[in-house]
């Protein structure tokens, strides 16, 4: 029996893919269930029902510590996990991007290192996770979808301003009907919850198919306390809380965590014993550090004439002239800018976060909320040792479990790579005659890397290449956790194809009666 | 190159007057801001404000997000009046609100001679409420006229925002692609082509 911990992107894809390999599960998930009938195209309706809003503290140097000061993160509670909220961009890393310590050398303050996998070997599997989540481009040969208003403009600032990298896609939205799930109707509201189920998600996909194998059972409102282990050192199970906050223990011979790149780390953290001290699979120390959350920023620009921006796919468009590393920028790294549309009431939260965000000036802003195109600038955001995810001395969430501490303070690389996201974005917008340029400071993060990492020495790094732990064979990380470094890219289709190439990892090893 | 770093435009004029968009949202609003409306004129605030703080109020949550272009004055007082219903259910939210419009008006006596209201510049005003941003009772005010004012389905369609549209079948044929200012996206054969072959 596997238990895995999460039912998001690594978790659920697990699941099924374990499921239809004839390997059983459990899925312990701490949010209760969902599907599409739950989607409501409203903002703060579906925020307050799917996000995880457990107690949480953001501290460090990022202005979120002040101005979200419990809300570090935006990642979902939920049968799906985030992939419910997901804006559906699947990008693959560069080449350079998973060996970041070769290319970038050592970079002061920053704790850079290389994947101990290629971009040529995780092609393959890249591919598989195209094909699962239908994903548009040659790998499906599904048309990328059509251009909405909001990324024609940007698009038409990129062609004026000589760039060539802009398109529609890779989008896991169908832009045609796919594997049983109908073609995108340009809805908007994407990381509400696709309330129709074009866009890909865990939600629509995996999780359903692995309970229909009869092979994977999933239990909502299941919230993981402690991973258990024997004498010698293997775990056998994990304790979890239903929702009348009884206690159960679920016998194991694998376990698989998957609960995202707070949770899991609060995790083994948690699981400390007499024979783990500092936590489970923490030898390295490296559990719970170089927390990532990709260096970003939002950009809105105001056109001579309506633009209606949340007319359609809300990630409608990406731009990627700028990924690549080019040190003599000032900067390691590279970044992507995507199209991104925030409804008005989105818009009035995050235009100036904050107890200063109103006045005249932002109220004139507001007034030209339909005259508005912006992006989401995202760019590589290097680990730092420091950045991570600490356990609160003394207050306890609704489980009794010590409060989560989650601290990030950028790196001058993240300011750096900032000022010229803001440079860039403001060009590409003036030459389609942008009036004026807003720029809003990050939101709390979706995209949540490198609390657990992979490496190749058992000194640097938590896990494997397979995301096995260095310390205890049968313990396994299935999430963003992972990531050794963020790269620019949003990290859910990578995230995809690590869980299909470890589940094909779990399932070589069981049969070697290795684990 | 220079980075063009227009974070906050300055602040221009307000538009002064009822315009015809005032006169849609009059309507607009009739269902969710009648009672208040109504209320407004006849309501005994005593037992929690007085008629001066009433109005200090009132020109607080104009000044916090001035609209008045599109906002009539009711909606703004529907704001105030949801303050004042808070403040009367909770003692301690109640003396919060009275003694920052008395400092409102403190501060406001000590740089410019006269009460808050009086004080003809807006952004003289908005000036005195930034001494107070970071206080409790402003951010409860700011926040309860930012729920009613973008969070409020009625008054999205002022901003040009159309909210909901699963139940309308999306936007594919409502304008998700309409603007004629840029050149049209690649048509459908376009986008099929490149990704074959």
């Amino acid at each position: 029996m596997v238990v895995i911990i999460g039912s998001g992107a690594g978790g659920g894809t697990l699941a099924n893919e374990l499921a239809q390999k004839g390997i059983k599960s459990v899925v312990l998930e701490a949010g209760k269930r969902l599907d599409t009938s739950d989607m409501e195209n409203d903002e703060w309706t579906m925020f307050q029902k799917i996000s995880w809003l457990d107690k949480r503290y953001s501290a460090g140097g990022w202005h979120g510590a002040v101005n979200h000061p419990t809300l570090p993160a935006w990642i979902v509670k939920g049968y799906g996990g985030s992939t419910v909220h997901w804006a559906g961009v699947a990008l693959r890393f560069k080449e350079f991007e998973f060996k970041t310590k070769s290319t970038y050398g050592a970079v002061e303050g920053a704790n850079v290192e290389d994947w101990p996998v290629s971009l040529a070997e995780m092609t393959p599997w890249y591919e598989k996770a195209e094909l699962k989540m239908g994903v548009t481009g040659k790998t499906t040969g599904m048309p990328h979808l059509p251009w909405n208003n909001g990324f024609r403009v940007l698009a038409e600032g990129c062609r004026r301003t000589g760039r060539t990298d802009y398109n529609s896609g890779p989008m896991a939205i169908n832009s045609v009907e796919n594997d049983d799930r109908p073609a995108c109707q340009q809805i908007g509201f994407c990381m509400q919850g696709c309330a129709i189920g074009a866009k890909w998600s865990t939600m629509v996909t995996e999780l359903p198919r692995a309970e229909d194998s009869g092979f994977c059972e999933i239990r909502t409102d299941a919230m993981a306390l402690k991973i258990e282990h024997d004498d010698t050192g293997k775990v056998t199970g994990v304790l979890y809380a239903d929702s009348d906050g009884n206690h159960h223990l679920q016998k194991a011979r694998i376990v698989c965590v998957a609960g995202n790149s707070i949770e899991s780390p609060r995790l083994l953290l948690n699981s400390a014993s007499e024979m783990y001290p500092d936590g489970l699979a923490n030898s390295s120390g490296q559990v719970g550090k170089n927390y990532m959350c990709h260096t970003s920023t939002g950009i809105y620009a105001v056109m001579p004439e309506k633009v209606h921006m949340f007319r359609g796919t809300s990630v409608a468009g990406i731009v990627g002239d700028d990924v690549k590393h080019m040190p003599e920028r000032g900067f390691n790294g590279g970044y992507y800018l995507e199209f991104l549309s925030l409804g008005l009431p989105f818009m009035g939260a995050f235009l100036e976060p904050g107890n200063t965000g109103w006045g005249r000036s932002f109220s004139r802003a507001m007034e030209q909320y339909d005259h508005m195109s912006g992006v989401w600038a995202l760019g590589e955001d290097l680990a730092q040792e420091q950045n991570g995810v600490t356990l609160h001395g003394s207050e306890l969430d609704q489980h009794g479990l010590p409060v989560p501490i989650v601290a990030k303070t950028p790196h001058n690389n993240d300011h750096a790579m900032t000022a010229h996201m803001v440079e860039s974005t403001s060009q590409i917008y003036e030459f389609v005659g942008a009036t004026d340029i807003y720029e809003l400071p990050p939101y709390p993060a979706s995209h949540n890397m490198g609390t657990n990492r992979m490496h190749a020495d058992a000194d640097k790094g938590v896990v494997n290449a397979y995301g096995q732990s260095h310390d205890i064979d049968n313990l396994f990380v299935s999430d963003g956790s992972q990531f050794t470094s963020s790269g620019a890219c949003n990290p859910t289709l990578t995230i995809v194809a690590l869980a299909i190439r470890q589940a094909e990892y779990i399932a070589g090893e069981m049969n070697a009666q290795n684990i | 190159m220079t980075i063009r770093f227009h974070r906050l435009k300055p602040s221009g004029p307000d538009h002064a007057g009822i315009s015809r968009r005032m006169f849609l949202m009059t309507t607009a609003m009739a269902g969710v801001t009648t009672s208040a409306m109504i209320a407004s004129t006849g309501r005994a605030f005593a037992a929690t404000l007085d008629q001066g703080e009433s109005a200090t109020l009132l020109r607080m949550v104009q000044d916090i997000y001035p609209h008045p272009d599109l906002l009539a004055v009711s909606h703004y007082q529907s704001i105030a009046d949801a303050v004042i219903a808070n403040a009367e259910n909770d003692a301690a939210a109640a003396k919060d609100l009275r003694e920052g419009l008395a400092r409102i008006d403190a501060q406001s006596q000590h740089l410019f001679g006269s009460d808050y209201i009086a004080i003809p510049d807006p952004d003289a005003r908005e000036g005195v409420l930034r001494k107070f941003q970071h206080d409790g009772f402003f951010q409860g005010v700011r926040w309860t006229a930012y729920f009613a004012i973008y969070n409020n389905v009625d008054v999205w369609p002022l901003f040009g925002y159309q909210g909901n549209s699963v139940e309308y079948g999306g936007y594919i044929d409502r304008g998700f692609s309409d603007i004629t200012f840029v050149p049209d996206g690649p048509s459908l054969a376009e986008r099929m082509a490149e990704v074959q072959g």
